[in-house]
């Protein structure tokens, strides 16, 4: 059986002192941002135009034109491109994770790509023509915009809500029932809100900027794209039924089991929590005229709860990047126990990079176990580094707590090697504690070892569980 | 390999290669039009100077100013169908190629923004007012992004092929990957990118003519003769390409499977000259022209691609390959596809017709 695992290896970069999480985090909060504001720029739009168009807002239809040329400049341009890069990203971080999306999910994406199309023809049909056309071809063209434009929300949303909540799909691999999964309506209804949300309040800054009207026009247009914020009451309800309907050691994460995460989501419903007590109260029911300042500001606020909310939907997926079937470092669940036979590294074809200055086979063995098992989520000696979270452990205290790693933290995976590679792991992170001497001792003991080995069996190669009683899991 | 390409291979596998190359074909369409159009533009600023302002009603740098944001956003956007097609066919191959080259391959992003703005930056007010030094710079600084674009396509593209190199590769750490096909290859796609982005332009004045505006006397010669020029340069470029390819790479595409495309290719080639010269002195661009002049061009960029296809396929093992491409056809999803597939481009229609009703009506 294990011999017949044929393990697809990938070469794996060092990305310094950054985890890989925090990249493909860093270019999605940018991303999501951006192509959010495209979303819910369209809304707006088609709600001021459809205001013009009924005599109810003598400037929106200014406003729309103004309005659309940034959303054309800055969305078609680096929406489209960061969603590529997105695309990329994650190929630089888990080619295996965003593989298995591409085979199940495919013609989802080719289904998205086909709204794409629209929302571009659409979209620069409108900047292009719209001030030549007829109110009803206007309005139309517009509504088809935002339509395409939220639909590809609609079908993302369900391939990234799956990868926390695959549901029934784990069994029956049914592309419909991992598509419409339990957090796909919340996690839909949510970011449709949350795109409003950024649309109204670029929608301030722009207004802001409309020198050619006065100030009560200004005011006027901005209570009425304010309107845009007043989904936001019904956030709160929505997270409630966003984290009943997760996994719940994600919510344990998120809820604080894991204080930087929990800290990143804090800021995210904080942040929530200013915009929208300000919009309620300042915008909607004082309708109060906001300045450019504190329009930008209120627009910063709502990144860093984008970016927050991002950090979470990244972090409580751990250790899977797709839930219970592929865990974060590209290992299949399915795959530990041949990978434990045969050693996880035995087949990879990929050299070190710095060999020679490693002064022992063991420690290269081990510096290619690192980087094959751990590096996607830990550094040496930058984020979250090996070298601060376990320097201080005694080699005895790394050996078993590196081959029982599943319960060492629950949201790490199962170790995935031979008791030789564990070893080996041991030895190189003691070596690098040690500062990287020019000579190290190999370590072959053969007790050491078979208590490793025994730590390995005890740990099992099922993912650790958080919520099973210390008692009864030993009973098992 | 006896049946012509795709018919020798497994249904799943035939059918992910042919809507690769559907795809790829209409990335390529949009794709060439940004490349020679942009490297046209820059040869543009610089040969005229001071004068490249004043020449705004000239038959290529015109419209081409006018619609390069735009047919950059369509090459981007059609280039993802290739690229979800790509990691079902090679996924292996095209993944790896992206890690090897790392910060290289992720360098497209960024320069493609930096395209994008020197596009509408080229197109504003702020430009033409500017000194003509600015022009060039921009006109310049814009091409050498998309031409950065395309050898890192390539480049890409060559790595994913050459499985022997990946270890040696990684080891060295190394960010460009030199092969001796890079060149001649890129040559070829830079080339062949005139012909087509010509085609499109003359399209364009066809339609704009219909519009009722004013076409340009020399519309017709200044597309004629780009295309031609690029016909010509690009059979020589491509007999470069197969001069320095492995004989029994060369031998694969004249072999049964690729011969038809190869004979497309050519009397792509033969369609396509034969009726831009038909109609070099003639004043305007007829549509029955323009049709010929497009079905060669599908012609040969179809042959073509499908050749390319085969320099892939002599390279790696396709037969490894079928139980995944064979899985990946068990998931559902084409179905619903299709609908939204047709109701969408239902939709695009829907916009074009209006786009020029709204126009023809507000025509003076
Ligand atoms: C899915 C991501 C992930 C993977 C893969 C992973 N870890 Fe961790 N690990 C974490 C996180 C998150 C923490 C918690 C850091 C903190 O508490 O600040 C952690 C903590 C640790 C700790 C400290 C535990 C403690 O009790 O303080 C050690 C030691 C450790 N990891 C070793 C490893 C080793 C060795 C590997 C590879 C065999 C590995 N990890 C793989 C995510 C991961
Ligand atoms: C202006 C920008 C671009 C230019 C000039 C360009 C150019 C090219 C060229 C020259 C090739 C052929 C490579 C070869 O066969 O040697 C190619 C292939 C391809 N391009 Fe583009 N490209 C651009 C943007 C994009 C973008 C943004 C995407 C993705 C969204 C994309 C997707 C693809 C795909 C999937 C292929 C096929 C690759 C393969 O088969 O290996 N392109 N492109």
């Amino acid at each position: 059986m294990p011999d017949s695992l044929v393990f697809p290896y990938y070469p794996i970069n060092d990305f310094g002192p950054a985890m890989k999480g925090m990249v493909i985090g860093g270019l999605g909060i940018f991303h999501v941002f951006l192509a959010q504001f495209a979303i819910g720029g369209g809304l707006l739009m088609c709600y001021l135009e459809w205001l013009s168009q009924c005599g109810k807002s003598p400037d929106a239809r200014r406003f729309v034109d103004n309005f659309f040329k940034l959303l054309v400049l800055i969305s078609f341009v680096v929406g489209a491109l960061t969603g590529v890069g997105m695309w990329f990203t994650s190929i630089q971080v888990s080619p295996r994770t965003i593989g298995l999306m591409v085979g199940e999910f495919h013609w989802i994406w080719a289904i998205e790509w086909t709204f794409f199309c629209l929302e571009i023809v659409s979209g620069y049909a409108f900047y292009r023509y719209g001030e030549r056309l007829d109110d009803r071809s206007r309005l139309r063209l517009l509504a088809v915009y935002s339509l395409a434009a939220w639909f590809s929300l609609f079908w993302i949303n369900g391939i990234l809500s799956w990868q926390l909540t695959p549901g029934s799909w784990v069994e029956t691999r049914n592309v419909w029932s991992g598509f419409f999964n339990s957090s796909f309506w919340p996690s839909l209804i949510f970011r449709t809100i949350v795109s409003m949300t950024i649309a109204a309040l670029v929608a301030c800054v722009v207004i802001n900027t409309m020198g050619a009207l006065d100030r009560a026009a200004r005011t006027v247009l901005i209570n009425q794209s304010a309107r845009l914020l007043t989904p936001m009451l019904a956030m709160p309800l929505l997270g409630l039924w966003y984290f009943a309907s997760i996994p719940a050691d994600s919510r344990a994460w998120a809820l604080g089991a894991n204080v930087p995460m929990m800290m990143f989501l804090v800021l995210s419903i904080g942040m929530s929590l200013m915009i929208g007590l300000y919009a309620v109260f300042g915008l909607i029911r004082q309708k109060l005229y906001v300045n450019g300042a504190t329009a930008t500001l209120l627009c910063s606020l709502a990144f860093a709860a984008t970016a927050g909310g991002e950090f979470v939907r990244e972090g409580v997926r751990k250790p899977f990047t797709i839930r219970e079937t592929l865990y974060s470092n590209s290992i299949r669940r399915g795959e530990v126990e041949a990978l434990r036979e045969k050693g996880s590294v035995t087949d990879d074809p990929y050299p070190l990079r710095h060999a020679d200055a490693l002064p022992s086979d063991q420690l290269r063995l081990g510096a290619k176990v690192f980087r094959f098992q751990c590096s996607v989520c830990h550094t040496l000696d930058g984020a979250n580094a090996l070298v601060h979270l376990a320097g201080a452990w005694s080699t005895e205290q790394k050996r078993v707590n590196i081959a029982r790693l599943q319960r060492t933290k629950t949201f790490m995976p199962p170790f995935a090697g031979n008791p030789e590679e564990c070893e080996a792991l041991v030895q190189y992170l003691e070596w690098v504690v040690a500062d990287s001497p020019t000579t190290w001792p190999v370590s072959d003991d053969r007790a050491v070892l078979a208590r490793i080995q025994q730590g390995l069996q005890e740990a099992g190669t099922q993912p650790g569980e958080m919520f099973t009683h210390p008692a009864r899991r030993e009973s098992r | 390999m006896g049946a012509p390409f795709p018919f020798d291979f497994p249904l799943p596998t035939a059918f992910y290669l042919t809507l690769y190359l559907a795809t790829l074909v209409i990335h390529v369409a949009f794709m060439n039009y940004v490349l020679a159009g942009s490297a046209y533009l820059a040869a543009f600023a610089v040969r005229h100077g001071r004068d490249s302002n004043r020449l705004t009603d000239h038959p290529l740098a015109g419209p081409l100013r006018d619609w390069m944001p735009f047919m950059l956003s369509a090459a981007i956007t059609a280039g993802i169908a290739p690229l979800l097609f790509i990691q079902i066919l090679y996924q292996r191959q095209f993944y790896t190629a992206n890690l090897l080259l790392f910060h290289r391959w992720m360098a497209i992003l960024p320069v493609l923004i930096v395209g994008f703005y020197l596009l509408y930056l080229l197109k504003s007010r702020i430009i033409g007012e500017a000194s003509f030094v600015w022009r060039i710079v921009v006109g310049c600084g814009a091409f050498a992004c998309f031409a950065f674009v395309a050898w890192s396509w390539t480049e890409n593209h060559l790595l994913s092929l050459n499985e022997s190199a990946w270890s040696d590769q990684y080891a060295s750490g190394r960010l460009f990957f030199r092969d001796p096909e890079l060149g001649p290859r890129l040559a070829v796609w830079f080339t062949g990118a005139f012909p087509t982005m010509a085609t499109i332009v003359a399209w364009q004045w066809w339609c704009l003519a219909r519009l009722g505006r004013p076409v340009p006397a020399t519309a017709n010669q200044s597309c004629t003769r780009l295309a031609l020029s690029g016909l010509a340069t690009a059979i020589a470029s491509a007999a470069w390409y197969v001069e320095n390819l492995a004989p029994e790479l060369r031998d694969q595409l004249v072999s049964s499977a690729y011969r038809p495309y190869l004979a497309a290719a050519l009397v792509g080639v033969i369609l396509q000259a034969a009726g831009w010269l038909a109609g070099r002195n003639q004043a305007g661009l007829q549509r029955g022209r323009l049709v010929l002049i497009s079905a060669g061009w599908l012609l040969t960029v179809v042959g073509v691609s499908v050749l390319r296809e085969g320099r892939r396929l002599a390279a790696i093992d396709v037969t490894a390959l079928y139980d995944l491409h064979a899985d990946a056809a068990t998931v559902g999803g084409l179905a619903v596809f299709l609908v939204f597939a047709a109701l969408n481009a239902g939709l695009i229609a829907w916009c074009l017709v209006t786009v020029r009703r709204g126009v023809r009506n507000q025509a003076p």
